[in-house]
């Protein structure tokens, strides 16, 4: 048995594992859920051996472990196969296999190449692929390559395996070859941790399913007698009930609609719109579409067919700057290191990159003092904890790097704004600021907003109405929000309905 | 709380003399200061006034190739193809003034024409394409460097118009043309660079270039602009080449793929981009400039010449990384301290 007791791990700011206790059995697929930052992946990491767990032991058959790395982990017949597809295409498959016990196939520093693909072809028949072992791996497809990968936990002779998220690159048929290889592992005696998003799948091949939140362990179900919306429940939960925000003045007309909008093999046909004061969630597990639907909407990505009006009136937006320079449409994205800030430049410099072009003079001249004066108003305004505006923005921390990432919009002065999970990775302090700012705005300034959000209370306590995806669809509207106050317990049980 | 507390007060006191040391134009700077000194004690034939003008003179050709490579360093790209760009403008002012018999003021047209259309190319098939710009501007080099001996045949163009050496060769109050156009355009590059929405751009493109394109940053439009920058710099450099030597050899520009990437990363603008600092690459042209002619003047074993300037290279390059092992190792002393303390 590999079990985990009271498991705890903090990085500066937040508590990203708390008191987490499971039992993982051979012999039985359990599977692992969660939204994002809910702590899978530093769960997986702390059995691994990659992080070190505060608090709490990790036991294997009774005695407790210390992994020093991942390799120690896999000498305690431990293995993980990673989301990303982790192989060296340049070298054959029965290599890509054995890489890491190459030492192992030999004798002074010479390699049996016999015995390596004759190991190889063994652990390849296992995972059923029909491939030659001294073949490169470049040319394969996905779903052979993740293959593989577990043909390689597998030669580690592991006793549990850990899949995170195996299916994600993978097309119908080969997730089925992949499920099928799962209980093939389990009536081998493996123990397998199963970590994914796909209800169904996990429902389907699973014995047991876990479901942390936030960091905390959630429940444990059996399989058999779950059903979609009870683990939906669980994943979204009912946290902490947020007070009421009271109810906004939303105006009659549409400041920005979406006619059809369809990405052939996605999208088909879909329609939105938001009015002038409104905020407008869009709520849905990780990829349904929600992000990936307003990105079409301004410009960052292409879209195939569809039309989409600006105050009425038909709109050209062929890339964010469209968006941004034409129509003052701002989007704050969900990644701010790698979509939202330049980390090695100024808190100045990323406050006013929108507007640059504002600021200058005639002869093209940015007016400095201007500048200095606006990026002080902004700072002080949105509480940005920074020695001046000079520090680089990698310094600061989560929270005060989120208050630029939203800042640099409100600087340039956006009527319509596209906040994209703005508290991720945030401290309380600053999760509580950003909360109030996005009312205010709505509230205050009647700026028109569409926040997408996977925390549930803050999507619930800040929309006045909110669009639930499903599958690259929108499957359900609650648009009572801003007529009368409904508990957060209505609320998410509506929108566990629909996603259910 | 604590730690910072400590840190914060103790970077006060010497801190602004620290920020002054820690820019690199100011290490490059004394760099230069403190080899001039040695070559001066060492050599009667080095602080003289010609010696000075012939420095100066390379020197501020050195700050145009350099500057052809820093301003795609800026977006986070890189030009190998500088060197053979320069060859080939050479050869064609060259041909255009003794085989069709052009002007002075044509030719400079055909030369700055030239370097644009190619910077051009460049930018155009990276952006356009999604290629990495190494592997862009390597086969670029090969095709501009294979014009180069084509229309040549190696030959050097001597018929050069009159009066084209005027920039080149003479001076004012002492202080070669050269230097000053060098020194025009940095002051204008700094200013660029610090006021203007283009300059601004190019730096947050280089910093970040998904992050740029997601603040409304036409990226790919600014990858291209460098590119075209990066081909006019170069013309520049050619022309002035021709206009020092008085004629228009094909092998100019062989060595100057090296020279611009030792200048520009001497001088502290990042090859890996966001930075551009236009200083540091004015002293870092003398500076290497220095080192060539100061150890002809020490009489020092000149066929060992690039292994000295490898090894300021290198130490230029690694002085960051010296810098950054040296405050982790102090960071752990410290911490080291207090919790003894405690």
């Amino acid at each position: 048995m590999l079990e985990l007791k009271g498991i705890g791990k903090s990085f500066p700011g937040v508590k990203a594992l708390d008191d987490i206790t499971l039992t993982f059995k051979p012999g039985e697929v359990h599977a692992l859920m969660g939204e994002n930052g809910a702590g899978k992946s530093t769960l997986m990491k702390i059995i691994t051996g990659v992080y070190k767990p505060d608090e709490g032991q990790v036991y294997l058959d009774g005695s407790e472990m210390h992994f020093k790395n991942y390799r120690d982990a896999v000498d305690h017949e431990i293995s993980m196969v990673s989301q990303e597809i982790q192989v060296i295409s340049e070298a054959t498959v029965a290599e890509n296999i054995v890489l890491d016990r190459l030492d192992r196939f030999g004798r002074y520093g010479v390699v049996n190449w016999k015995k390596v693909n004759e190991t190889a072809a063994q652990y390849l028949g296992m995972v059923g692929l029909k491939l030659d072992p001294t073949q490169k791996i470049g040319g394969l497809t996905a779903a052979q390559k993740q293959l593989i990968q577990i043909a390689k936990a597998l030669s580690c002779n592991a006793k549990y395996i850990l899949l995170d998220e195996p299916t994600s690159s993978l097309t119908g048929y080969e997730t089925k070859t992949l499920l099928e290889i799962v209980r093939k592992l389990k009536r081998d005696q493996v123990g397998v941790i199963f970590i994914s998003h796909k209800i169904e799948e996990v429902l389907e091949v699973c014995d047991k399913v876990s479901v942390l939140r936030d960091g905390k362990f959630v429940g444990t179900r059996d399989c058999g007698n779950s059903e979609r919306s009870d683990i939906v429940r669980m994943m979204i939960g009912r946290k902490e009930d947020m007070a009421h925000k009271g109810f906004l003045t939303v105006g009659e007309e549409k400041v920005l609609e979406a006619k059809d909008i369809t990405v052939y093999g996605q999208f088909d046909h879909v329609n939105m719109d938001l009015r002038k004061g409104e905020i407008l969630g869009l709520s849905g597990l990780v990829g349904s579409g929600r992000t990936e639907f307003v990105r079409l909407l301004i410009g960052i990505d292409k879209m195939d067919e569809g039309e989409v009006y600006v105050n009425g009136k038909r709109a050209q937006i062929h890339s964010l700057q469209d968006a941004l320079d034409k129509y003052r449409i701002g989007y704050v994205t969900e990644n701010r290191k790698e979509e939202g800030l330049i980390l090695d430049n100024t808190v100045g410099f990323n406050l006013t990159i929108g507007i640059w072009k504002r600021l200058a003079s005639k002869i093209h001249r940015i007016q400095t003092k201007e500048e200095q004066r606006l990026v002080g108003d902004m700072i002080r305004k949105m509480e940005v904890k920074t020695p001046d505006e000079k520090t680089k923005v990698s310094s600061l921390s989560g929270g005060n790097q989120q208050k630029i990432s939203i800042g640099k919009w409100l600087a340039a002065q956006c009527d319509i704004l596209i906040i994209d999970e703005p508290t991720v990775g945030v401290d309380i302090g600053a999760k509580e600021y950003i909360h109030n700012l996005i009312w205010d705005l709505a509230d205050k300034e009647h700026k028109s907003i569409i926040l997408i959000s996977s925390d549930m209370p803050e999507l619930i306590s800040l929309s006045r109405r909110i669009l639930v995806f499903n599958d690259q669809k929108i499957v359900g509207e609650i648009n009572n929000l801003n007529e009368r106050e409904l508990s957060y317990a209505e609320v998410s049980e509506k929108i566990g309905e629909y996603l259910a | 709380m604590k730690e910072k507390s400590v840190q914060e007060t103790g970077a006060k006191k010497s801190g602004k003399w620290k920020a002054v040391f820690a820019r690199s134009e100011v290490t490059v700077l004394l760099a230069v200061v403190v080899l001039s000194i040695c070559f001066a004690a060492m050599s009667d034939g080095f602080f003289t006034a010609y010696n000075l003008f012939n420095i100066s003179r390379t020197a501020s050709i050195y700050v145009f190739i350099a500057l052809a490579q820093g301003i795609v360093c800026v977006v986070g790209g890189m030009n190998v193809s500088l060197g053979s760009m320069g060859g080939l403008i050479v050869v064609f002012i060259g041909y255009a003034m003794q085989n069709l018999g052009v002007g002075i003021f044509p030719a400079i047209l055909i030369g700055l024409g030239t370097g644009v259309a190619a910077g051009f190319l460049n930018g155009m098939i990276i952006t356009k394409l999604k290629l990495n710009a190494f592997v862009v501007t390597l086969a670029t080099s090969f095709i501009f460097a294979g014009l180069v001996s084509g229309i040549s045949r190696g030959y050097s163009y001597t018929e050069i118009a009159d009066n084209f050496d005027f920039v080149g060769r003479s001076g004012l109050f002492g202080i070669p043309m050269l230097l000053i156009i060098a020194l025009i355009t940095i002051a204008f590059l700094i200013y660029m660079f610090r006021y203007t929405t283009l300059g601004r751009r190019l730096l947050a493109t280089g910093g970040n270039q998904e992050a740029a394109r997601m603040s409304g940053i036409n990226s790919e439009r600014m990858i291209v602009t460098a590119n075209i920058m990066s081909g006019l710099f170069t013309a520049i450099a050619a022309l002035l080449w021709v206009s020092k030597a008085g004629s228009a050899q094909p092998s100019t520009g062989s060595d100057w793929m090296i020279i611009s990437f030792a200048v520009t990363a001497i001088g502290g603008t990042a090859l890996a981009g966001g930075v551009f600092n236009g200083l540091g690459m004015l002293f870092a042209a003398f500076l290497l400039v220095m080192v060539k002619n100061g150890l002809v003047a020490i009489n020092a074993n000149v066929y060992y010449e690039e292994t000295y300037l490898g090894l300021i290279l290198l130490f230029a390059v690694s002085l960051e990384s010296i810098k950054a092992i040296i405050n982790a190792h102090n960071r752990k002393n410290r911490l080291k301290k207090q919790q003894l303390e405690k």
